[in-house]
């Protein structure tokens, strides 16, 4: 494993150039991960249609990947990134990585590859939940990073089957008839995990060193690596730039997207968020820092602090409910072998 | 830059349009000498359309990995692949089986990416080929030639449900940027297969293949199939496939399936369309080579069956698959009976369509029958392209146009003798109707 400074030093395959909203947690992991996968072996990511796509793949403009200011001489440092559909990242994945592992067999390519699936919870969990779970059914030796935004970005910040109860999207709107999202989000954890996975993971670069200890595991996985990313969104979420890893880690730490890390035959662990309540940041905090929750909680004008809204008080207990069991579902989840 | 010492794997490289290419990074001849033969020699074999068209894949050295998905009436085509590996204990191909025909297309797209010298064949039919569109227009256009789906025809949408073959969907993908070869009979299945590569990842074309041919009618049904040692099908095949000269993802350091703004979608669509319009140029040649080393017919924008020299005939037929055969068959004796002279066009090449060869072919003709065998609102695909190829002469013959065989029905000899006569009053002048109806032997 590298160290969190040495990993600092590396370079990433995600470069200057993209139009992801400044300070969006897609470019933040992606700088990440990008470091991580400069590790002495080659390089593949695939994605999905997304923001990130068409932020950072977009003809005529840069091109915001690749490893180096020049085509590395090193081929081991060389870096490719196919772009499909939106539910294609994990079966374009398991192809190039069936493809590698075919001429590897045949003593054809002696280089190892590592092979990247990345794609939104729109493209890995609506349209596309049936590749991602027949991928991870097939034990296919690749990681899948999943950027949980909790809305489909791309096309205008409507509800996923990620989006959090009571938040309001462009398509589960609050009003006065409607206090956002009826719909608890899917437990794509848990699918990932049952479907086969030997590595699953929430987690987003806010949790710095345990997220690149996570990648560098996931790289080195035996079957399919599963890393779901809480990826707060500027525009979508609505708050100020600059509130990014701020907001991500007060949603892991107040339960509505813990921290967890989990492997096959080892088990797994919650972090950073304690099992009761009155240990964790209050659910309001993490509320109040965006408009997407203004239907529900307003800030103080004496205090300075959140408090709910008058009138939301039922639709906020109901939501500290679903927090609590969201929390207590994933200690469960931990304890699986 | 890094501060770690990493090893190092040095290698030459070299820029192309599409970025970076190692060309040293995959040893192909090690793929090569690893296949494991099916026939060492040319065999006569009794088979189906489905058999036939899976040996030409397992004889392809650079066919490692087949991806698939069952559906009526291809199945046969990816068990007959898995049967065959699950009995050489020595080959290292692999069967892929999906979860859904959508995935295959991704599929295809990721592998024929990785490694843009091999080649990754799949089969499907009817809804199957429909459930892979959203990825079929991504294949159409990404320059990889080194897809090949074959499709089984069958008709299309499930109310009603007819599991039997018409070419309703192949002809529902005329625009998804394949190229697309009807065939018929087993030996055409089997020959096409082996050169549709050969077309597909020419450096002038890197366009996706469709070959097809019907199903149940010629998937289903026996006959006999000469098939030829590998090895003189790699040395064909060996003689046309070069070294793709852009970088797969796994020998290159390459960005794949950008999205591009409007100003620039136009160059890409232009682009695509030369490429395709290159087929045109290409596929001759590939056919006239195909018949040098095998002493068969080679691909061709169709099959001619009883044209005179000066191509001059009353009645022109123009169709396509197994049932051209009982015209064929029946053609004389209708000359006979009519007093007219009648010659016929089944075609091949689908998309591109061959519009100049077929308007010096069909430019005498009196009139041309045109017989469609898939649902359409207007006269017919076929009858589509045909009046169109005909649309730059001065005085283009009549066109009358046929639906017949819909949902894989028998085209009957007293069917084809019906809508001969219909174009038989096309050429005395008298009025027919824009388009007809016949099933056994009757208009509807």
């Amino acid at each position: 494993m590298t160290s969190y400074k040495e990993n600092a030093t590396l370079e990433s395959c995600f470069r200057p150039g993209s139009t992801l909203c400044a300070g969006c947690m897609e470019a933040i992991a992606f700088q990440n991960v990008g470091r991580v996968t400069d590790n002495g072996v080659k390089t593949v990511f695939t994605i999905g249609t997304s923001c990130a796509e068409v932020s950072s793949l977009a003809f005529p403009n840069v091109v915001a990947w690749g490893r180096g200011d020049a085509p590395p001489d090193d081929f081991a440092r060389s870096f490719s990134i196919l772009h499909n559909v939106f539910e294609s990242a994990p079966t374009l994945a398991e192809a190039v990585r069936d493809v590698a592992d075919s001429l590897r067999d045949h003593g054809a390519l002696s280089a190892p590859v590592q092979v990247v699936a990345t794609s939104g919870d729109g493209g890995a969990l609506a349209i596309g939940l049936r590749a991602l779970l027949h991928t991870i059914h097939r034990r296919t030796r690749v990681t899948i990073m999943v950027l949980v935004n909790e809305i489909f970005a791309n096309t205008g910040f409507q509800y996923s089957p990620a989006t959090t109860p009571f938040a309001s999207t462009s398509t589960t709107p609050a009003g006065a008839a409607s206090p956002g999202n009826m719909m608890p989000p899917l437990d794509y954890v848990h699918l990932a995990i049952a479907a086969g996975a030997g590595l699953v993971a929430q987690l987003s670069p806010a949790h710095g060193k345990l997220f690149q200890k996570t990648m560098e595991r996931s790289l080195v996985c035996e079957g399919t690596a599963v890393v779901f990313v809480p990826a707060p969104c500027i525009t979508g979420w609505k708050f100020d730039d600059g509130q990014t890893v701020e907001i991500a880690t007060l949603g892991a730490r107040c339960g509505v997207f813990p921290a967890f890390v989990w492997e096959r035959g080892k088990g797994g662990a919650v972090k950073d968020c304690p099992l009761d309540a009155a240990d964790r940041p209050a659910l309001e905090e993490f509320l109040g820092t965006q408009r997407r929750f203004n239907h529900l909680v307003r800030r103080d004008p004496v205090t300075g602090g959140f408090a709910v809204r008058e009138g939301s008080e039922e639709v906020v207990a109901r939501f500290r409910d679903w927090t609590q069991a969201n929390v207590e579902r994933m200690y469960r989840l931990a304890e699986l072998k | 830059m890094s501060t770690i010492e990493r090893p190092v794997l040095p290698l030459a490289h070299e820029p192309t349009p599409s970025g970076e290419i190692y060309p040293d990074a995959i040893d192909l001849e090690r793929v090569r000498a690893a296949h494991v033969d099916q026939f060492t020699q040319r065999e006569q074999v009794t088979v189906d359309g489905n058999t036939a068209a899976a040996l030409a894949v397992l004889q392809m050295w650079r066919c490692l990995i087949y991806p698939g998905f069952p559906i009526t009436p291809s199945t046969k085509w990816i068990e007959t692949i898995a049967s065959k590996i699950a009995d050489e204990p020595r080959t290292k191909k692999k069967v892929k089986l999906l979860e859904a025909e959508h995935a295959v297309a991704d599929y295809l797209v990721g592998a024929a990416a990785a490694c843009r010298d091999l080649i990754f064949p799949t089969a499907t039919s009817s809804v199957g080929l429909d459930h892979m569109t959203e990825t079929t227009r991504s294949l159409g256009a990404s320059g990889l030639g080194n897809v090949m789906l074959i499709d089984v025809y069958r008709a299309t949408a499930n109310f009603p449900l007819c599991i039997e073959g018409d070419p309703s969907d192949t002809l529902a993908h005329r625009d998804d940027g394949f190229i697309q070869i009807c065939t018929r009979g087993k030996q055409q299945i089997y020959d096409t297969i082996l050169q549709a590569p050969c077309l597909g990842m020419h450096p002038e074309v890197l366009t996706p293949t469709m070959p097809g041919y019907y199903g149940i009618k010629d998937s289903h049904r026996s006959a006999r199939l000469t098939v030829e040692a590998d090895k003189a099908i790699h040395a064909f095949q060996d003689g046309w496939i070069q070294p793709c000269p852009l970088p797969g993802l796994i020998n290159g350091d390459t960005a794949f399936g950008n999205c591009v703004t409007s100003k620039h979608f136009q160059g890409f669509k232009l682009s695509q369309r030369r490429r395709m319009e290159n087929v045109l140029r290409v596929l001759p040649a590939v056919g006239a080579d195909f018949e040098k080393h095998f002493g068969r017919p080679g691909l061709a924008f169709f099959d001619e069956v009883g044209w005179p020299e000066h191509g001059s005939v009353d009645i022109a037929v123009v169709g396509m698959g197994p049932d051209f055969g009982t015209f064929e068959a029946l053609r004389e004796s209708f000359e006979q009976y009519a007093g007219l002279q009648v010659a016929g066009l089944a075609m091949r090449l689908l998309t591109p369509f061959p519009s100049e060869a077929v308007r010096r072919r069909l430019e005498k003709a009196q009139v041309v029958l045109v017989v469609n065998q898939a649902h359409h609102y207007g006269r017919g695909h076929l009858t589509l392209d045909v009046v169109d190829a005909l649309s730059t002469l001065p005085h283009p013959p009549r066109v009358v146009s046929a639906f017949a065989g819909l949902g894989g029905a028998d085209v009957s000899e007293a069917t084809w003798e019906r809508m001969l006569e219909q174009a038989r009053a096309g050429e005395d002048g008298r009025h027919v109707e824009p388009a007809a109806f016949f099933h056994e032997g009757r208009p509807l």
